[in-house]
């Protein structure tokens, strides 16, 4: 096995072009696991903690850019008014030192669909950033997850980086797990509401074999929300979209929890996860009045 | 592979690294430093938990590789080592643990003391005052411990960070 | 006999431990640096039954580094196979009476069929991953629906040493003539004892004496079990234990990967480390077997329970009728006449189930705690008024009285400080948000060890000429805090300061003393140690006082003993303590470098006229989430009546981190097996969930005195378990108070209370 450790992104790029069953490592939480228990033996690891910019953050036009080595610590002590969801996600991710190291990035490659980044990247509509010696391509982050563990990503790409719509709007994310922190979601949700385009999104996690969307809820929800008047969603509308929000998971039965329990609960988090974004818009409303 | 990082303030090499060698082996099986312990290997228990730059990480989850050059700080490393030959005095959280009976088999205690420096001196030590009850358990929520029930060790981070808040505030001017 | 005027017993003193692992300093069985150690890795079968076909180890000798590759075809064999019996016992102690690679039959996945031994570990972890297995696969049975029907009654249990069934009065006319009924199943998954530090064993030969580095709850068994085994002298075997990353009961069993170090060791020449990876900690150390309970009470309708059947339907393995002795306590917690209890178990493709923390009663106690709540709901009782109705003044299964009990004790002091009085008894009476929030109790139980045939336990006391003394004796401390304890013991029983006293464990070589399970550990050494403590005292007093020997210039010269009095290392007489001289000067004056003398305790039969039991009361306060059914412990308070206590501060840690494993055992905790597959599916601690520090509730602990004059000389019951017992019986009562919804089975999943809504 090698371990190639680029200085530079460019190095990177050449070396993933050059090794393309290299394994990126950056937090290692998922690469160490395999690598501990023997499970699987790579040609190569492509260590990329040394790529400076691969860990920065910033505007870039209309959007804010992640890069894939912006660690889970920095999302929440820094992004937490840029991307709230993906903040809040963050937070609720296994213990503080693995926060420490893991990052959005490494949650992409690995493609888990009880990741927890990724029903903010899908509700955002984020867009991740791909990268090969052939040049860069954007992905929608509803494009990206393909089948289990399967992405949009090709075998001579890494991934660079993820940009976020710049918020226009609450974003609630909710997660369910037995403990109160190191916990793996049994089911996880994530509802926007966005201002400027007037549009709702969704993202639901480990409730099938990707990361998923309720696009029929959406669409409820971005017909039937007064976006002008911020009126109140009658009780019906919210259980409907709770509804919406379950039919679209496809769970099974794990040690984790029950396929119906997962529906079950993604109805509950759905309800809830909109009553608190419905009542944060009305705030948001009224400051701009 | 070679390779080469500061441990505890010293510079120290392992050859023949297999590379993918956690940091956690290197340290046990490599540097003869087994202070760091390991109990899970995939980043659930926190038993491993080192300094790498300044940031607590598990270490079974680092590649050996992603050291080089770096600098990493063990349970072996907490207590001052004052000078040569002098009795190595024990840090504020390694005394409180000894003290509040935190400690009991102590298979969980290495990692634990250097996530709660780490919480201490993040806190307390810069000047942000003694953390909150539910601050301490956040903060420790990836160390298990199987013996004591937590209380204890929630006593003795308590009351490290007091005793450093009130050291960092007799030494403000 | 000589009073001693210093006093440090019951102290809250430091453990003696703690420097060392606070650094870093101490070492673990897998920590012990050794020239020329190489290491070891087992392959574990990936089918639960059958055998193996082919076992291809050509790729994996080919690997640089790698020393043997061992399977049935090459391991030599065993030279004998111990009896499974519990190890308290002071015997050789398998954990099952099974031992791998000696033929091809597959029992159970996991199993070892083959062993790497190689230079580095990363080189022997390389290696067993290149040994290719092939199996013949039979049909299995993994799970109790499995094999429902195919149960039987095993004549005795645990190692024969309990009966499998039992009876006393008439519970067929009791439960006919009892108006109220209490009728239900209670479910358990099994569950893995999971202590942090994976068990590991280091084996260095030379010649023919071994000497081993295990991670053992009981060093003489190891060295007893490990010599039968490979048919050695007992006197050949040595086992060093000085710190052990917690036991619970995994460690408490001489499990097959002990002696399976000591042969590779051998076959390879080197010194041969072993450490268990943690998932195959899931499937080498034993567990708590998956087990059902079927309790029913009979009882009047002013609450008085006149009978208790109890039954038991558990899982073992293919070769032995172990199941862990629920029935015991709550066969004597109350007073009802009539008594009906019976073990059943189904044979299933796992390893021998073990000892796991509250051995037993940590289930039996659940089953009845939760019907006594039952009941409780159904009279309209408060359910400590019902427990106290049927308070068992002595003991029902013999009529002997309790050497000491307190448990009216337990449940007022309880009740104040958790608040009882201020419930309103109605289920579903309290909610704060979503969350509906309830409370409950439950007796807790746990029996001192009193059973013929123990061995005797021994200490050895050395007193210095400088004043320093050691005291030894062969246990083990694994996060108990045995070894400050018997610091204080020593101290207390020679007369001398806590600084001059050092307690010296973990090695064969000393005197001999039981394994310490089953809260037996601090009774038994304690009473070995006071002894020698006491003996050597007695003996330096004797010398002092002598009127025969040579040496008259003591200060104490012709005293009566009995007028002596030691304290901070001096003899004096009690009322004129001017009078006397230390032990320092006695040794000195007559050119001696030191003293020494041997103590040796038998302990407690069942011939006492007493009944041994500790008990306590539980209390414990839950929030539901109405909606996704999760549950949170916000609080709880436990009242316990464990005799002696050798240390407070510890004592106190091992009842709080006992509660834990009761709200442990009631929520997350829980080994599910794939019925398909034939393994354990949750085989990480990522899936097999224990508390975190954000879970933990504010915990309280009370100690209710009692004196306890049967139990052993210091009145010492153990602390170990009683703090688990109950435990979560009171949370899945107070379930119940919160949501109405009584939940029948452990762990107490979310989909349990999906309905609660």
């Amino acid at each position: 096995m090698e371990f190639l450790s680029p200085a530079t992104w460019e190095e990177a790029l050449a070396a993933k072009s050059a090794h393309p069953d290299a394994v990126p490592i950056m937090g290692g939480t998922d690469v160490m696991v395999e690598l501990n228990f023997d499970q699987h033996r790579p040609s190569a690891l492509l260590d990329l903690t040394r790529v400076a910019e691969l860990a920065e953050w910033g505007p870039d036009g209309s959007r804010v850019r992640l890069g894939a080595g912006v660690s889970y610590t920095t999302i929440i002590q820094r992004l937490g008014k840029h991307a709230p969801a993906l903040a809040q996600a963050a937070r609720t991710v296994a213990s503080p030192q693995i926060r420490n190291r893991g990052t959005v990035g490494g949650n992409l490659g690995g493609a888990s669909p009880a990741g927890d980044s990724h029903p903010p990247l899908l509700a955002a509509d984020a867009v991740i950033e791909l990268a090969s010696v052939h040049g860069v391509r954007h992905v929608a982050a509803r494009e990206f997850y393909l089948g289990p563990r399967r992405t949009a990503r090709r075998d001579d790409e890494l991934i660079a980086a993820v940009l976020l719509p710049e918020r226009a709007g609450p974003q609630h994310f909710c997660k369910i797990g037995t403990r109160n922190a190191m916990v793996i979601a049994v089911a996880s949700f994530c509802v926007t509401l966005d201002a400027a385009t007037r549009t709702a999104g969704t993202g639901i996690g480990s409730a099938g074999p990707t990361p998923l969307r309720a696009v029929a809820a959406e669409e409820f929800l971005t017909a039937e929300f007064d976006w002008q008047g911020a009126g109140p969603l009658s009780e019906a509308a919210v259980r409907h979209f709770g509804e919406l929000v379950a039919s679209a998971a496809r769970p099974i039965d794990d040690v984790r929890g029950s396929a119906d329990y997962r529906k079950h609960a993604l109805s509950v988090m759905a309800r809830r996860a909109l009553s608190w974004s419905v009542t944060d818009y009305r705030k948001g409303e009224a400051q701009c009045a | 592979m070679r390779v080469t990082f500061t441990v505890n303030g010293e510079r120290m090499t392992a050859d023949d690294v297999w590379p993918g060698e956690s940091l956690l082996y290197v340290l046990r099986e490599r540097l003869g430093l087994p202070g760091s312990k390991n109990a899970c290997e995939q980043g659930e228990c926190g038993s491993c938990t080192v300094y790498l730059d300044g940031v607590t990480v598990c270490s079974c989850m680092v590649a050996a590789g992603q050291c080089e050059g770096r600098e990493v700080g063990t349970v072996e490393g907490l207590a001052d080592d004052h000078s040569e030959g002098s009795e190595r005095r024990l840090c504020a959280v390694q005394e409180a643990f000894a003290e509040a009976g935190a400690v009991q088999c102590g298979f969980c205690t290495p990692g634990l003391l250097v996530q709660a420096d780490d919480l201490i001196s993040r806190t307390a030590g810069a000047g942000r005052g003694v953390p909150e009850d539910p601050e301490i358990r956040e903060a420790l929520a990836g160390n298990l411990c199987r013996c004591t029930g937590y209380e204890k060790i929630i006593d003795a981070v308590r009351t490290a960070a007091r005793r450093e808040h009130e050291q960092v505030g007799q030494e403000a001017p | 006999m000589t009073a001693v005027t210093n006093q440090t017993i019951s102290q809250p003193l430091d453990r003696v431990d703690g420097p060392a692992k606070v650094t870093g300093r101490a070492r673990y069985s897998a920590e012990i640096p050794l020239p020329g150690t190489v290491h070891a890795v087992l392959v574990g079968a990936v089918v639960p039954s059958g055998r193996t076909n082919t076992i291809q180890t050509g790729e994996a000798e080919q690997v640089p580094g790698v020393l043997a590759v061992l399977t049935h075809a090459n391991l030599p064999k065993i030279a004998a196979q111990p009896r499974l019996f519990p190890s308290l016992f002071g015997h050789a102690a398998v954990g099952e009476t099974f031992f791998p690679m000696q033929d091809d039959v597959v029992h159970y996945a996991g199993q070892p069929v083959a062993m790497v031994v190689a230079d580095t570990l990363e080189r022997a972890q390389h290696a067993a991953g290149l040994v290719h297995v092939s199996y013949h696969t039979a049909p299995s049975t993994t799970t109790l629906e499995q094999g429902r029907d195919r149960a039987y009654e095993p004549g005795r249990i645990f190692g024969g040493l309990l009966p499998g069934r039992m009876e006393r009065g008439d519970p067929d006319s009791g439960l006919a003539k009892a108006p109220v009924h209490i009728d239900r199943t209670y479910r358990f998954a099994a569950n893995h004892h999971n202590p942090i530090e994976p068990s590991s064993t280091t084996a260095v030969w030379e010649d023919d004496r071994l000497t081993l580095y295990d991670s053992t709850q009981g060093i003489t068994a190891t060295r007893l079990t490990v010599a039968e085994l490979m048919g050695l002298p007992s006197s050949n075997v040595r086992v060093l234990t000085h710190y052990v990353g917690g036991g619970f009961g995994a460690k408490a069993m001489i499990w097959p990967h002990v002696a399976l170090t000591a042969i590779a060791a051998r076959y390879v020449g080197r010194p041969v480390k072993l450490a268990l990876t943690r998932e195959q900690m899931f499937s080498s150390c034993g567990h708590r077997e998956e087990q059902e309970q079927h309790a029913v009470l009979g009882a009047g309708n002013e609450g008085r329970v006149t009978t208790l059947r109890h039954h038991k339907l558990s899982a073992t393995s293919p070769f032995d009728d172990w199941a862990e002795p629920s029935l015991n306590v709550a066969a004597q917690a109350y007073s009802y006449p009539n008594y009906q209890g019976s073990y059943r178990l189904v044979r299933t493709n796992t390893m021998t189930p073990t000892f796991t923390r509250g051995p037993g009663e940590a289930s039996g106690m659940f089953a009845l705690e939760s019907a006594m709540d039952e009941l409780a709901y159904e009279l309209g009782l408060d359910p400590i008024e019902l427990r106290l109705r049927n308070h068992a003044d002595a003991d029902p299964l013999t009529g002997n009285p309790w050497s000491s009990k307190g448990l009216r004790e337990c449940y007022q002091r309880g009740a104040e400080r958790f608040g009882w009085r201020e419930r309103n008894p109605a289920a579903r009476s309290q909610r704060d948000g979503h969350w509906l929030i309830g409370s409950g109790t439950a007796t807790a139980g746990y029996p001192v060890p009193a059973f013929p045939g123990l061995q005797p336990q021994r200490a050895r006391a050395r007193l210095y000429a400088d004043g320093s003394a050691v005291l030894q004796a062969g246990t083990q401390e694994f996060g108990t805090g045995v070894a400050t304890a018997m610091t204080q013991v020593a101290a207390d029983g020679l007369g001398v300061p806590l600084d001059r006293v050092r307690f010296d464990y973990g090695d064969t070589e000393l005197p001999n003393t039981a394994p310490a399970v089953g809260s037996a550990g601090s009774g038994m050494v304690s009473s070995a140690v006071h002894s020698a403590a006491t003996s050597l005292r007695d003996q330096l007093v004797a010398q002092a006082v002598a009127q025969a020997v040579a040496d008259s210039e003591s200060p104490l010269h012709a005293a009566d003993p009995s007028t002596v009095v030691v304290g901070d290392g001096r003899m004096m007489l009690r009322d004129r303590p001017e009078t006397g001289e230390t032990y320092s000067e006695l040794l000195q004056r007559n050119g001696v470098e030191d003293a020494e003398a041997l103590g040796s305790w038998q302990p407690t039969g069942m011939d006492t006229g007493y009944a041994l039991t500790t008990f306590g009361a539980q209390f414990a306060e839950v929030a539901v989430d109405s909606d996704l059914g999760l549950v949170r412990v916000r609080r709880m308070v436990g009242a316990f009546a464990p005799g002696r206590v050798l240390n407070p501060k510890t004592a106190r840690s091992q009842l709080m981190g006992g509660m834990l494993w009761g709200m442990s055992q009631a929520l997350p905790e829980g080994t599910q097996m794939d019925s398909r597959m034939g393994r354990w599916a949750n085989a990480s601690l990522g899936e097999y969930l224990v508390p975190v520090n954000a879970d933990a509730p504010e915990v309280d602990v009370e100690f209710v005195e009692v004196r306890e004059d049967v139990a052993n000389p210091l009145g010492v019951k153990g602390v170990g378990e009683i703090g688990q017992i109950g435990a979560a019986a009171a949370i899945a009562n107070a379930v119940f108070h919160a949501t109405g919804h009584r939940v029948r089975e452990l762990p107490i999943r979310i989909e349990h209370l999906l309905r609660s809504a």
